[in-house]
């Protein structure tokens, strides 16, 4: 087996990236879809989402950074636009999608809000922005809200699928080189992001109401579903593969990451959360009124989503650089 | 251009050869080379390789082979790469040293050169009033600057300088001279049928014959057969492999005499003119069938009918190698004996594809100062004792035995040169008892050896990078001539051996003799070269080389071969009258006991001798040694790769890793030499792995007195 | 007419029953290259198989195959890899910022992180020694001449004379790089 050259700054930057992917859909979605008085169907939800959609990408952007053997170079992926390196077109999708996640996150922010934080900046620095700029910052965000929504949607899906191919598009890898892996990426990451908010919901004082917690599961279970439907085809047209393609999944049927992928990401990571929330509905699902809402069964199912999609990373980073032609 | 009219104006001057007698095959020396760099000589190992050495700001930058030279085919290996290393390495010997404590323990004084030379000429001149200069030994190793050692050691009125052939190839060197009254080379790039036994010669490069036998069997397909205990490199390549029972070696040759013989295949007109004593050869093989070596070798009767008849319908261009590698059994010399006699019966002799006399380059000497004769004889009584053997070379094993007892008279005084005698003689232990008893020990070198870590006194020589040294020539099919000079300035307070021996000599008493510049030294030489300008074509070149071998100088009626009947002696008066063997007589080896095997040992590219298991660039590739043992006594004694093992014998006991593999006898086991240093200088392999040395039992070859280093039985078990 | 004016593409030529596993050439290497301990641009890879007494043993000297489509210069993001008209592929060390996606990317694991420079570094072709009209460090010291180098577009070059009459192969072409190191068969 090779050494691995990417480690566990490259994991987390994945999984870190993916959550605000994730983040950033689920609030989106949630402030797109509209009541009957044209007003965002969830906004605790979305709000919530807004506010923590920019600082996980942000983090994992500093990692990225870190783990760079020239750190202090790292402004030079920003003199080329290099359209078939992943890297190159990830690094600028992920300044436009941070630029993006900020301006819906202070959209989000209300009058007093956004005088307190704008009162943190010296007078003389925020003079020097240019006035339609101040002028943006001060203005109400609301009426934006929607239209950073509907614009986040394919962006957060773009960094989600972008975190896929960065493994994806390695020809050499026969572990990676497939485009299952973007959706894989894809509909993990999104489904992190409605994990973490229905951990973050019922952690927060107001309780999720009813039809926000069946939004929330609803969402999830069905971009847990697609995430299922993605992986088991993985692994059965691998196995029909070629022979390094089969090599490779040998890591993970039977190798070194057999219980991390099997035990940890499909089990405890998806079809545990997956039975939890599908037990949750079950009442709903049958017709039979509205679904339990056992506030500790879906934190539970919430947190072993996400350690499901940190293992999934973990899984792919490490067993992809193992395997070769 | 230049170079090449010149050789043509060589051929031109002999007119013996055919043009194009011998076309160098392969890309010997393909497509541009660069000659920028200083020209010089590689010291790395025996080889002698030509090289160009690119100096940038005073800094060595790379050394690149230099294609001129014949001999070194255009190549630099390893090694001679990773010479630079040597230069700036940190461990490296930096000034003089006088050990300040206990012997080994270390502990050392840096001091000027003054200091070190009255030191040691002090504690010489005590020796000598004491026990005489006869009191003093003198030994050395091969090197361009060797004969300073060796005149200093005869100066001061030692018959004692000792050097390296019996614990190198003396047996063979003198094996063929009995049968040949030379030793020839082997013309591996023509020959089409090749047998080696245990000359290993892939791992262990010898110019040219590694690279012409690469040449040779890969792209023309020369047959190669190759015999040996351990699955070398070697035997990767060979056509066949046959893991010969070890010590059996003769009588699968005596097996091969007897089938080309009884067959009549060999060449009669050659044995005819040329031989002595073919009667007598005949009758004394006809015992030694195939079906009686298959006994003793363990290779089938039918494989060596088949390897002997195609060994002779492929003569003249068939040879069978000789190998170097010192002594492996008592019987040494008569095995190589045995391989002279087979060569000269297929009528191989000085034949293209043959067995070549060596050709010379004739270079002049620089006359100086004469001393007398040593009043006493050698410690090591080699007249007595080994009558046959080079009295100027010495015995060494039987030697390091006499002083230990005393006899015939004591030695108190060691000086070394660039010798690592911990290492290159079996028994260390013995070797230690030697230093121990020694009123003083000095060594010259350029790291902490092992010895040196025991010495009193240690002379740092200057690496031979940094220094300028005599004319060397190298007999050969493609002899050369070449030159050392020097590409950088000394790094640090260091002299060539010339500069240790005149400041010795000083304070002796006897610098008269050695009243000369290594300048005027070279020029003397380089002033009798074949080429105009000796001096000037050394030092843009290096070296002068013949490209084109000579073949059948020797083949003609009126040549006398330097025997004692002038021709080649099948039979041997001389070895009689010495009380041995006139024709090679079999006698099975010992076996080892249950439970014991006999340990075995070999080379490696990356190391020379004992010597640069230190350097990074070739430790990277020699991390550690491991004893090699088969996957059956393994199990046996529940032993995996990687497990710590207690090796002993009655010399002594070693701990070293295993490693379990098919590529030995089951009755053997293998380990590198280098490992195990005791010198804390040498910090990489400092009690890493175990030392040979250690294990080995002292054994000699009957005849040269050569070091027998594979008559040890060892006992392994789990640490 | 044509060849004339065309352009150059270097390649290498590896006839590895030759190959005794010396290491001269990687020695060789890393003095010419100033390569540090522990990490190299070439190296020997061993082969076994086989039960005592019949026994195989094989050695393939490997580096950077100077592909036709190097998947280290595609996934590259600041354009530090990238290759040569002439088809080297180098790194440029000022442009490198040490991602190191271009190791993931090698098929071949020829490129390495350089501990001292902290960018990645790999086998040059010793574009240096090449340019001056010499051979690679590896090319000249190897001592049973195991490697050609040699421009692929010559005609009259032993490079290309060997591949025109020897069988051979390239390693992994499936990944599509287009390697430019040909293995004697």
């Amino acid at each position: 087996m090779r050494e691995p050259v990417w480690e566990f700054l490259i994991v987390n930057y994945l999984f870190l990236g993916g959550l605000s992917a994730g983040l950033y859909f689920v609030s989106g979605l949630a402030t797109w879809i509209q009541d009957r008085e044209c007003k965002p169907a969830y906004p605790a939800l979305a709000r919530l989402g807004a506010l923590l959609a920019p600082w996980p990408v942000s983090l994992g952007s500093a990692l990225l950074i870190l783990d760079l053997g020239k750190p202090l170079r790292f402004w030079k992926l920003f003199m080329h636009v290099r359209w078939r390196s992943p890297m190159s077109i990830g690094s600028w999708l992920l300044v436009a999608f941070t630029i993006l996640s900020l301006a819906y996150l202070w959209s989000w922010l209300d009058d007093a809000e956004r005088r307190r934080w704008i009162g943190r900046v010296p007078r003389r620095a925020y003079a020097m922005l240019p006035a339609f700029l101040r002028a943006w910052l001060e203005a109400d965000g609301a009426p934006r809200r929607r239209i950073l929504a509907l614009a986040g949607l394919p962006m957060s899906v773009a960094v989600g699928i972008y975190t896929g191919v960065l493994l994806g598009a390695v020809q050499s890898r026969p572990f990676w080189n497939t485009n299952l892996v973007a959706q894989m990426f894809l509909f993990s990451a999104l489904s992190s992001g409605a994990a973490t908010l229905v951990l973050l919901r019922f952690l927060s004082k107001d309780r999720p109401g009813l039809r926000e917690l069946r939004f929330l599961y609803g969402l999830d279970i069905i971009l847990m579903g697609l995430e299922l439907f993605i992986v088991l085809p993985y692994l059965i047209h691998g196995n029909l593969s070629s022979l390094a393609v089969k090599e490779a999944l040998g890591l993970v049927m039977g190798g070194p990451f057999t219980f991390a992928f099997w035990g940890v990401f499909l089990g405890l990571g998806l079809l545990a959360p997956l039975a939890v929330e599908l037990w949750e509905f079950k009442p709903f699902l049958l017709g039979r009124g509205p679904f339990h809402v056992n506030p500790r069964w879906a934190m539970v199912a919430g947190a072993l989503v996400l350690i499901g999609g940190y293992t999934l990373r973990y899984v792919f980073v490490f067993a992809g650089q193992a395997t070769g032609f | 251009m230049e170079r090449r009219t010149f050789i043509e104006l060589l051929g031109a001057g002999t007119l013996l050869v055919p043009p194009l007698a011998c076309k160098l095959r392969g890309p010997i020396a393909a497509g541009p080379t660069n000659l920028n760099g200083i020209p010089t000589t590689c010291e790395l190992c025996p080889n002698k390789c030509s090289l160009l050495a690119v100096v940038k700001e005073g800094r060595l930058a790379k050394l690149n082979p230099n294609p001129e030279n014949p001999k070194s085919r255009a190549m630099l290996c390893a090694r001679g790469n990773a010479a630079i290393q040597q230069v700036y390495d940190p461990d490296r010997l930096k000034q003089p040293l006088i050990r300040a404590g206990e012997r080994g323990e270390g502990k050392w004084r840096p001091v000027s050169w003054d200091e070190a030379f009255d030191f040691a000429a002090n504690k010489l001149k005590a020796v000598k009033e004491k026990h005489g200069p006869e009191g003093s030994l003198w030994s050395s190793t091969e090197g361009f600057q060797e004969v300073f050692f060796k005149n200093l050691g005869q100066a001061f009125g030692s018959p004692n300088v000792m050097r390296h052939p019996t614990l190198c190839l003396a047996s063979m060197t003198l094996a063929y001279s009995t049968t040949f009254g030379t030793v020839p080379s082997f013309d591996l790039l023509n020959a089409d049928y090749v047998i080696m036994a245990g000359a290993n010669r892939f791992e262990s490069i010898i110019t040219p014959d590694t690279m012409d036998l690469i040449g040779g069997t890969m792209e023309r397909k020369a047959k190669l057969i190759y015999l040996d205990p351990r699955f070398t490199v070697t035997a990767s390549k060979a056509d066949e492999w046959h893991p010969i029972k070890p010590g059996t070696d003769l009588a699968f040759i005596l097996a091969m005499l007897n089938v080309i013989l009884t067959e009549e295949r060999h060449d009669k007109a050659f044995v005819e003119t040329y031989t002595l004593g073919f009667e007598q050869l005949l009758e004394h093989v006809k015992p030694y069938t195939p079906a009686w070596a298959e006994k003793e070798t363990e290779i089938p009767a039918a494989d060596i009918t088949r390897i002997a008849r195609a060994f002779a319908d492929a003569a003249p261009r068939a040879v069978f190698y000789a190998g170097r590698r010192s002594s492996w059994y008592t019987n040494d010399f008569q095995m190589r004996r045995a391989q002279a006699i087979l060569n000269a019966v297929v009528g191989n002799w000085d034949r293209e594809g043959g067995m070549v006399p060596n050709r010379k380059v004739a270079k002049g000497e620089f006359t100086f100062m004469p001393w007398d004769d040593p009043k006493a004889s050698r410690v090591d009584e080699v007249e007595k004792a080994f009558p046959l053997a080079n009295a100027k070379d010495g015995v060494y094993l039987p030697l390091r035995e006499n002083v230990l007892k005393g006899t015939p008279y004591p030695v108190k005084a060691w000086m070394i040169y660039k010798q690592d005698p911990m290492h290159a003689l079996p028994d260390q232990g013995k070797t230690l008892e030697m230093i121990q008893q020694m009123d003083f020990v000095g060594v010259v070198d350029i790291a902490m050896s092992d010895t040196a870590w025991y010495a009193d006194v240690v002379f740092p020589e200057s690496h031979y990078l940094e220094r300028t040294d005599p004319i060397e020539v190298m007999p050969g099919i493609w002899p050369a001539a070449v030159y050392r000079q020097q590409a950088v300035k000394p790094l640090h307070d260091t002299k060539p051996m010339l500069d240790i021996a005149q400041g010795l000599a000083k304070r002796l008493g006897l610098s008269d003799y050695f009243d000369y510049t290594i300048e005027q030294w070279v020029e003397a030489e380089a002033k009798e070269l074949p080429v105009p300008n000796g001096m000037e074509h050394m030092r843009k070149h290096g070296v002068v080389g013949f490209e084109k071998p000579k073949y059948g100088t020797t083949r003609n009626a009126v040549h006398r071969f330097v025997t004692k009947s002038g021709k080649i002696e099948l039979f041997s008066e001389r070895l009689q009258e010495a009380g041995h063997d006139p024709l090679p007589v079999y006698t099975a080896p010992a076996q080892p006991p249950a439970n014991k095997f006999r340990l075995i040992l070999g080379r490696k590219a990356t190391i020379t001798h004992a010597a640069l298991t230190n350097l990074p660039w070739l430790h990277e590739h020699n991390r550690e040694n491991d004893l090699w043992i088969h996957p059956e006594p393994a199990a046996r004694l529940n032993i995996q790769t990687g497990d710590l093992l207690e090796v002993s014998s009655t010399a002594g006991t070693v701990k070293i890793k295993a490693r379990v593999t098919p590529e030995i006898r089951p009755d053997c086991v293998f380990m590198l030499h280098g490992f195990g240093k005791k010198s804390a200088w040498l910090r990489r392999v400092h009690n890493v792995g175990a030392a040979d040395s250690i294990l080995l039992e002292t054994a000699w070859d009957k005849v040269s007195g050569n070091a027998a280093l594979h008559e040890t039985f060892v006992k392994v078990g789990k640490a | 007419m044509g060849t004339k004016t065309k352009t150059k593409r270097y390649a290498m030529v590896i006839d590895s029953k030759k190959c005794i596993d010396c290491k001269a050439c990687v020695v060789a290497c890393k003095a010419e290259n100033k390569v540090p301990e522990g990490v190299f641009r070439n190296w020997i890879s061993v082969e076994r198989s086989g039960d005592y007494p019949k026994l195989r043993m094989t050695f393939e000297p490997e580096q950077c195959h100077h592909c036709d489509e190097p998947s280290c210069v595609r996934v590259c993001p600041t354009g530090a890899s990238w290759q040569r008209e002439d088809g080297i592929v180098l790194v440029d060390y000022d442009a490198c910022i040490g991602c190191k996606y271009c190791i993931i990317a090698c098929p071949y694991e020829a490129r390495y992180h350089n501990p001292e420079t902290h960018t990645v570094d790999k086998c040059t072709f010793c574009v240096h020694r090449v340019d001056k009209g010499d051979l690679p460090a590896c090319v000249e010291t190897c001592p049973s001449k195991v490697r050609v180098f040699g421009d692929l577009n010559d005609p009259k070059s032993p490079l290309h004379q060997l591949l025109a009459t020897r069988r051979h192969e390239v390693k992994n072409p499936q990944t599509g790089n287009g390697p430019q190191l040909y293995y004697l068969l």
